[in-house]
């Protein structure tokens, strides 16, 4: 079992929700975040003055997967995300070693 | 500078890049800015640039041009620091933010139009000068909050080539100065030293992969290799050289800049007319014979002696004195000066020398200027050997000529505590000239000193005292923080060593105290603490008394026995036989927590081990025993501090010795689940000595002191303790010391009665085997 952790652009979060449902995920958390990457959050014209470095709005996107579904789906949340332009994000994969759900106490792939 | 031609390639490289992806385009153009515009590109640099437009195009022609230029860059992996301006918009933020100006005094044409580059140079240089009495002051302060948040590159240990006083921004302020017409700046070395550590810079960007501008400690024997040099000090000291020769440049500088934009205010205005029409020349205070106060600086009087060899001392005297530097001038008149000093020297010289050594921190510029021109190592040619001279420990903030420098100011503020201040203050100056020779440096610096309090011209009783100061330089803190004082085998040798020195006992132990306070504080925070400070003074106390014939307290005796009584009787209250009680917090979170448990083989590990559980640092431990009724208590009073946070609750403190005692609680599995979680994470710096287990055969009347010298690291204490509750002996007292990452632990032991513990016996062979075991 794997967590899929995704940080994409805000306004990329709905197609990339409907992605998800269109694949058959159930279940994912959002939180807002901030960050930037090697462009420093700077845009492709930028004006401003030199040393400084913004954090541009995200959102964090977190789901837990079969290990035979990962690969689909980050291609999935790849495609859906993507823009082109500079800050489209990163998605990245860790081990889960068990999951619980809290109502009925299931644990593993039957608790997701 | 080696490696300046790859810079310059690397430079010419990027260039060709930017113009192949800029191409044929007319009304713009790419400018390299920064230490791109000045080709010092180093393999990790960023890519400093602007693109330059006419303003012909609109809004989305620009961002397509700009996209055609940038994402081939960052898909490249270039790291790149970009801004899209016409010249109207460049001048408008270069007089706002200054790092956008200083940036733009360096642009240089890439590619595209070279008449739009050429325009902005020209209005920015313009614009540059015109507002250099505002803007330099700025600048200014910006080298004071580097050097306030970075440090010296010239004494860190691991300093930051770029962001330290006398790195590479600071090199680069001096031609910003020279640019802004108001003052030259000093040439030729300045130039050289910044060359150097650019080399540094390239070989630790190639070495490392990465855009690193911190020389770490375990890169600095490959990065001495890859420049050639003999060692890592040989580096570092060529680093700390280059540092100096900048930060002193800049000095120089901007002393020029305050004394050109002073005259600039006296000249200008109403009065400045008024002055104008009569005498405008500053005025010039006497400071001393043949010294005058002018322009804020201290220099020479127009009729003074250059053929008098004192002149050096009594100019350098009356600016320390006075706060003020040596003016630049009167410094190169000074060292083309043929006078030499006669041996040995003559009383006012000397008079001069301790002047200056007592002026406290205005010592520290004067003498960095009398050094920077050459005139100290003809006035001490033993301060060549150490100049620059880096200390491979982490405890040390300094190099060697630095840190007696900074020993001297400290030494300065504590004149008034002992007779002979002239004494302490060539102590001073004098107790770490022995450094960088073979052997021990206390020994071979004593020798030195033997021949230099002579030269100086120090009468031989004072001579004596020096040496024996010199000599016996660490015994005092080595006394104080690791032994017993308490014990009258304690005072033996600092008594022993006051009896080589010219001047009476009692004057002699102040002296060598006041010279290791000195000495800690000059040292670094690792070092020097207000608890360190307290078992300075309380060793002091004790061998003044015992000096002045009063009766030495008992071994046994330490003055808490009542206290001890009581914590003891409420342990007996206690059902759990166990009372804890904390003193309120000292200064920087530090406190005392003291524990009294019932006495049994294994008490010390068993409090130590919980305290390492609850993540608190032992600084030190007193223990001692106290009966209540029938039974026998160990009372324990710990200095400690936290390591995260505060101090653990005293209710989970108990909770958990109940545990430990009952055996619920395995202090030593969870320790040692600990140790390995940090193990796997932290992997130890290579060069860090192996540990030291010694018996110290005679450093008590009453026990079997043994001393371990480690790496600091959670849990050490309790096994240490524990191997020697393995043994059967009983820790009577502990002096526990940690001295940046070494902990220091001194043990006194008894054992059971009729048992040989002499060095050799079976007794001490097994304690000392179970210790180094528990070390591995």
């Amino acid at each position: 079992m794997k967590l899929i952790t995704a940080v994409v652009k805000p306004y990329k979060l709905d197609e990339v929700k409907t992605a998800l449902q269109a694949f058959g995920v159930h279940g994912l958390t959002v939180n807002e975040s901030s960050g930037y990457g090697r462009q420093r959050g700077h845009t492709e014209v930028y004006r401003g003055a030199e040393y400084t470095v913004d954090l541009v709005p995200k959102v964090r996107i977190e789901l837990l997967a079969e290990d035979h579904d990962v690969e689909d789906l980050l291609n999935v949340i790849a495609k859906a995300a993507q823009t082109g332009k500079i800050g489209d994000g990163k998605i990245w994969v860790t081990p889960v070693e068990t999951v619980v759900r809290v109502r009925t106490g299931e644990r593993g792939a039957e608790a997701l | 500078m080696r490696f300046a031609q790859g810079r310059e390639a690397r430079s010419d490289e990027m260039d060709a890049w930017l113009a192949g992806l800029l191409g044929d385009v007319e009304g713009a153009a790419l400018v390299a800015v920064g230490g791109y515009g000045r080709r010092q590109l180093s393999p990790g640099s960023d890519l400093d640039v602007v693109l330059l437009h006419d303003g012909s195009r609109g809004d989305p022609a620009v961002a397509e041009l700009a996209e055609s230029i940038w994402y081939p860059i960052w898909d490249a992996k270039v790291k790149l620091d970009h801004s899209v301006r016409t010249i109207a918009q460049a001048r408008s933020v270069a007089q706002e933010d200054l790092a956008v100006v200083l940036g733009l005094l360096t642009a240089r044409h890439v590619a595209g139009d070279p008449e739009l580059t050429k325009a902005l140079r020209e209005v920015v240089l313009a614009d540059w000068r015109k507002q250099a009495p505002r803007r330099l002051p700025e600048l200014r302060a910006l080298r004071e909050e580097r050097r306030a948040q970075h440090g010296e590159l010239a004494y860190r240990l691991e300093g930051d080539l770029k962001e330290c006083a006398g790195g590479l921004r600071d090199a680069d302020s001096l031609r910003a100065i020279a640019a802004s017409w108001i003052a030259d700046v000093p040439h030729g070395d300045p130039e050289a030293a910044q060359g150097f550590l650019l080399d540094v810079r390239w070989v630790l960007h190639t070495r490392t992969g990465r855009a690193a501008d911190r020389i770490l400690l375990q890169e600095q024997d490959e990065l001495a290799a890859d420049l050639e040099f003999e060692s890592a000090d040989e580096l570092m000291r060529a680093v700390s050289d280059a540092a100096r020769t900048i930060d002193y440049a800049c000095d120089v500088a901007w002393r020029r800049v305050e004394q050109a934009l002073a005259t600039r205010n006296r000249s200008s205005g109403i009065s400045g007319l008024l002055r104008r029409g009569g005498n405008s020349a500053p005025p010039r205070e006497p400071l001393a014979d043949g010294v005058v106060k002018a322009e804020g600086e201290a220099a020479l009087a127009l009729a003074a002696d250059l053929n008098d060899p004192v002149l050096p001392l009594r100019i350098a005297s009356a600016a320390a004195q006075a706060g003020l530097p040596i003016s630049p001038t009167s410094l190169e008149r000074l060292a083309a000066s043929p006078a030499v000093l006669p041996e040995p020297w003559p009383e006012h010289a000397r008079a001069e020398l301790l002047r200056l050594l007592g002026a406290g921190p205005g010592l520290i510029p004067v003498w960095e200027a009398l050094d920077r021109t050459g005139i100290l190592v003809r006035l001490l040619p033993e301060w060549e050997r150490i100049r620059s001279l880096p200390q491979r420990n982490a405890l040390h903030v300094h190099t060697v000529d630095r840190h007696i420098v900074q020993t001297v100011v400290h030494a300065a503020e504590r004149t008034r505590r002992v007779d002979r201040a002239d004494l302490l203050l060539a102590a001073a100056l004098c107790h770490d000239l022995g450094k960088g020779l073979p052997g021990d440096h206390c020994a071979t610096g004593a020798e030195i000193v033997g021949k230099l309090g002579v030269r100086l011209g120090f009468p031989a009783h004072d001579v004596a005292t020096l040496v024996a100061l010199t000599r016996h330089h660490l015994l005092f803190a080595e006394l104080a923080v690791h032994r017993d004082p308490t014990d009258p085998a304690t005072l033996a040798p600092l008594l022993a060593a006051a009896g080589e020195s010219g001047t009476g006992p009692a004057e002699f132990v102040a002296l060598l105290q006041l010279l290791t306070e000195s000495d800690s504080q000059a040292t670094g925070p690792a070092v020097w603490s207000t608890w360190r400070a307290s078992l300075y003074r309380e060793l002091g106390l004790r061998a003044q008394a015992v000096l002045a014939g009063e009766e030495q307290p008992s071994t046994q005796s330490s003055g808490h026995e009542e206290a001890d009584r009581t914590l003891a009787g409420q342990a007996a209250a206690a059902p759990d036989g166990i009372a804890v009680q904390a003193v309120a917090p000292g200064s920087a979170g530090i406190g005392r927590i003291d524990v009294a448990i019932p006495d049994q083989v294994g008490a010390l590990a068993l409090v130590a081990g919980v305290l390492t559980l609850r993540h608190v640092r032992v600084l030190s431990a007193e223990l001692s025993t106290a009966k209540a009724g029938e039974t026998g208590y160990a009372v324990q009073r710990w200095t400690v501090a936290a390591e995260y946070g505060e101090l653990p609750d005293l209710v989970r403190l108990r909770t958990d010795l109940r545990s430990a005692r009952a055996g619920s609680l395995k202090i030593a599995e969870r320790l040692a689940t600990r140790d390995q979680e940090r193990a796997a994470h932290h992997k130890q710096r290579p060069g860090t000595p192996a540990a030291t287990v010694r018996l110290l055969p005679s450093a008590s009347e009453t026990a079997t002191v043994l001393e371990v010298r480690a790496g600091d690291t959670p849990g050490l204490l309790h096994r240490i303790a524990a191997a020697i509750a393995g043994t059967g002996a009983d820790i009577e007292r502990a002096r526990i010391a940690t001295l940046g990452p070494q902990a220091v632990d001194v043990f006194y032991l008894t054992f059971g009665v009729g048992s040989e513990t002499a060095v050799g016996s079976a007794v001490a062979e097994e304690l000392m085997a179970r210790v180094r075991a528990a070390l591995n």
